[in-house]
């Protein structure tokens, strides 16, 4: 049985949303457990107004909260109480095996960092996200790609690119079914000797010591087309880049609106594209796809979008329970495994 | 006449006792034509029927809304379970058909609460009763009236305009008045256990006051009567090794279980501490403990004992502590046409 872990009270909408997609994923999950940590009183007043299985959800009393504006590291000194703070620590007490959190980003982050050991041959921790690509990939029909790292190391080395190559693959063959996902790295062109020195470096290595589908570098403008399914960056490039294509298709939507309420030409072809727009909405909402991932701990966490809703977090735990289930932590070391015994062969 | 029995234990069969569909006509068919063996009962719920129906002053009656016509094939199941009953009543549908009274075929109320009442008239009179539905809220309305009868709370008049609400032909009204004036006021029924078959929200049981427990499984049922003083923790542990047993639940899904009722209120937690303990004290007892996938009975005492802690002492949720009056009038006009609103969207699907 899996043991999903989730931070209850994190998010714009929690503990309400957060509780019901708790329980929502009590009834699709037939072998989880969910155990909600928060306010036992305020989420022990919002599950009896759901359908949900009492006999798969667990809830573990923390009295503080973490709130999404609040600095992660003064936070979690004040709050050693933090919902996300005894969640992580639950995990790392093996009362649980994976970790979902819609709250604030950096606390959780650090609360994972603190009570958690990375995956032996793993440096630093990496962010990853997924974002809407024209072509889709995988068993699964998956239309989104993954980005990786976002934020959660912001100098990364080559070393840290290669792991997180192989972290990115091990994630979209596990979550996407995705068995030979096309690995690249982002650079300011595609040729083999573009970017800093760290890029340059990381491509010599995926090429000669991995066995990953590694197709070399893409620029930006490959990111929405899908060229890539995984795509490495350092934390830095990872978080400007996801805020200026976040960026982007909210002026695309706010133009539209701009358009709507402008000619009535321009309104009427907006409605014979709304069947359209809607399916392109439906095909990439990323409430379908639950949350991001954070790699390289021994235990995986998912931190759902600080908007998440119910339907949202159901899909974020629903991820957490496959990671679980499927040993991503397991693919991980033995993937760096092998790229170190590579690497040393290689050397000699 | 037989000694009066300490308690009697009143309950359905489908989809409380035994895992039945009827939500098609598909679904129907095959619980018809089932055999007793491929017929499923509910983890738990054989072990618990069975621990009551052999502990002595004990009374088991089984009153089910399926055809008298199934009546081989479920005692056929009862038998094949282990399950000894004293009572055993059917709902004759075919006699309905024959008279013309369709309306009979599918109304809960004019069946199944005088089919009570003639029991508790029938049999000596037992000084506590404990009855056991599921989740379509017939069985919660009715369960709530017969114990609001048998306790002197539903006067006639009153009693006569619930049953025309649930649609009770006039001598299926006299007939329940006739039986209902037969009993001295005596508040005996005082518990009533409702199974979440549909895993149903809980909060809308809580108009039916405290004497209402709803349940996702049977070990919350069965520590629901070990709080009665009903079962022993020895009782309680052989329902939960059966559970254990079944494969579909494992001891912290049990453990969930009991911190689910405390949260919900519905069970202190002192009892379960106390639960807890005797667990513990018998494990230098020779009770079971050589079944090598049930967990040591010190693990299960500590699993138990955990779910109170990790609660902190936060504040459960408000129950009713005293019985309510009830509308039952319009509860089974909302029962009915929540039935027909079910029942008219099925036929558009």
């Amino acid at each position: 049985m899996q043991r999903i872990v989730v931070d209850a009270m994190g998010g714009d909408h929690a503990p309400e949303e957060i509780v019901k997609g708790a329980a929502e994923a009590s009834l699709a999950l037939s072998d989880a457990e969910i155990i909600l940590v928060g306010d036992a009183s305020a989420i022990g007043a919002i599950l009896p107004r759901l359908r949900h299985d009492g006999a798969r959800v667990r809830v573990h009393h923390a009295t503080q909260v973490v709130e999404m504006d609040e600095k992660p590291t003064e936070a979690l000194a004040a709050k050693p109480d933090a919902s996300i703070l005894i969640a992580a620590q639950l995990v790392a007490a093996g009362e649980g095996d994976a970790l979902v959190s819609a709250g604030n980003t950096g606390a959780s982050v650090l609360a994972c960092a603190r009570t958690w050991k990375l995956i032996p041959g793993v440096r630093r921790a990496a962010l990853a996200s997924v974002y809407p690509t024209e072509l889709r990939r995988g068993d699964k029909n998956d239309p989104f790609s993954l980005i990786l790292d976002v934020g959660a190391t912001i100098d990364a080395s080559a070393d840290d690119l290669v792991t997180f190559a192989i972290m990115g693959a091990a994630y979209a063959g596990l979550i996407s079914r995705n068995r030979r996902p096309r690995v690249a790295l982002l650079s300011n062109g595609t040729e083999a000797g573009k970017g800093p020195a760290a890029v340059v470096a990381a491509h010599q290595i995926l090429l000669e010591a991995t066995e990953l589908n590694f197709i070399g570098n893409v620029e930006g403008l490959d990111i929405p087309r899908g060229v890539a399914d995984v795509i490495v960056c350092n934390g830095f490039v990872g978080n400007v880049v996801l805020k200026m294509l976040e960026g982007v298709s909210e002026t695309v939507v706010r133009l539209a609106r701009y358009a709507h309420k402008e000619k009535l030409a321009w309104r009427l072809g907006l409605l014979a594209l709304s069947s359209a727009l809607t399916q392109l909405k439906a095909v990439t909402d990323w409430q379908q796809y639950g949350g991001a991932p954070l790699l390289g701990f021994e235990h995986p966490f998912i931190k759902a979008h600080g908007r998440s809703n119910a339907h949202a977090l159901t899909n974020a735990i629903k991820v957490a329970a496959k990671a679980s289930s499927g040993d991503l932590c397991g693919h991980i070391a033995r993937g760096l495994t092998e790229l170190s015994a590579r690497r040393t062969s290689v050397a000699t | 006449m037989k000694p009066a029995p300490r308690h009697v234990f009143r309950w359905d069969l489908d989809k409380t006792y035994l895992r039945t569909e009827f939500d098609s006509f598909g679904d129907l068919l095959r619980s018809a034509i089932e055999s007793a063996a491929d017929k499923k009962a509910y983890p738990g719920a054989t072990g618990l029927l069975r621990t009551l129906s052999t502990t002595d002053g004990y009374r088991v009656c089984i009153v089910s809304g399926s055809p008298t016509q199934m009546r081989t094939v479920l005692a056929a199941k009862l038998a094949l379970d282990g399950v000894a009953y004293d009572e055993f009543v059917l709902k004759n549908n075919l006699k309905n058909i024959l008279r013309g009274r369709f309306r009979s075929l599918r109304a809960q109320v004019p069946y199944k609460l005088p089919a009570l009442l003639s029991s508790r008239v029938g049999s000596p009179p037992a000084p506590a009763e404990t009855l056991f539905g599921d989740d379509a809220e017939a069985d919660a309305i009715i369960y709530c009236l017969y114990a609001d009868i048998l306790a002197g709370r539903v006067p006639p008049s009153e009693l006569v305009r619930i049953l025309e609400s649930g649609r009770a032909y006039p001598d299926e009204i006299e007939h329940t008045l006739a039986l209902a004036a037969q009993l001295p006021a005596a508040d005996v029924a005082r518990r009533i256990i409702i199974h979440l078959d549909r895993r149903s929200p809980t909060m809308p049981f809580r108009r039916f006051g405290p004497r209402l427990v709803p349940v996702y499984n049977y070990f919350q049922a069965a520590l629901v009567l070990y709080s009665d003083g009903v079962l022993d923790a020895r009782q309680v542990m052989f329902i939960a090794f059966e559970m254990l047993d079944s494969g579909q639940y494992q001891l912290a899904t049990l453990a969930n279980s009991l911190q689910d009722l405390m949260r919900r209120n519905r069970l202190p937690g002192a009892i379960v501490l106390r639960l807890a303990d005797e667990v513990r004290a018998q494990a230098t007892g020779e009770v079971l403990a050589s079944r090598p996938h049930i967990p040591p009975f010190e693990t299960v005492a500590r699993a138990f004992a955990d779910r109170v802690r990790e609660l902190r002492g936060a504040i459960p949720l408000a129950w009713p502590t005293e019985v309510e009056p009830l509308d039952y009038v319009s509860l089974v006009d909302q029962e009915h046409l929540a039935r027909r609103d079910k029942k008219r969207s099925a036929a558009r699907r």
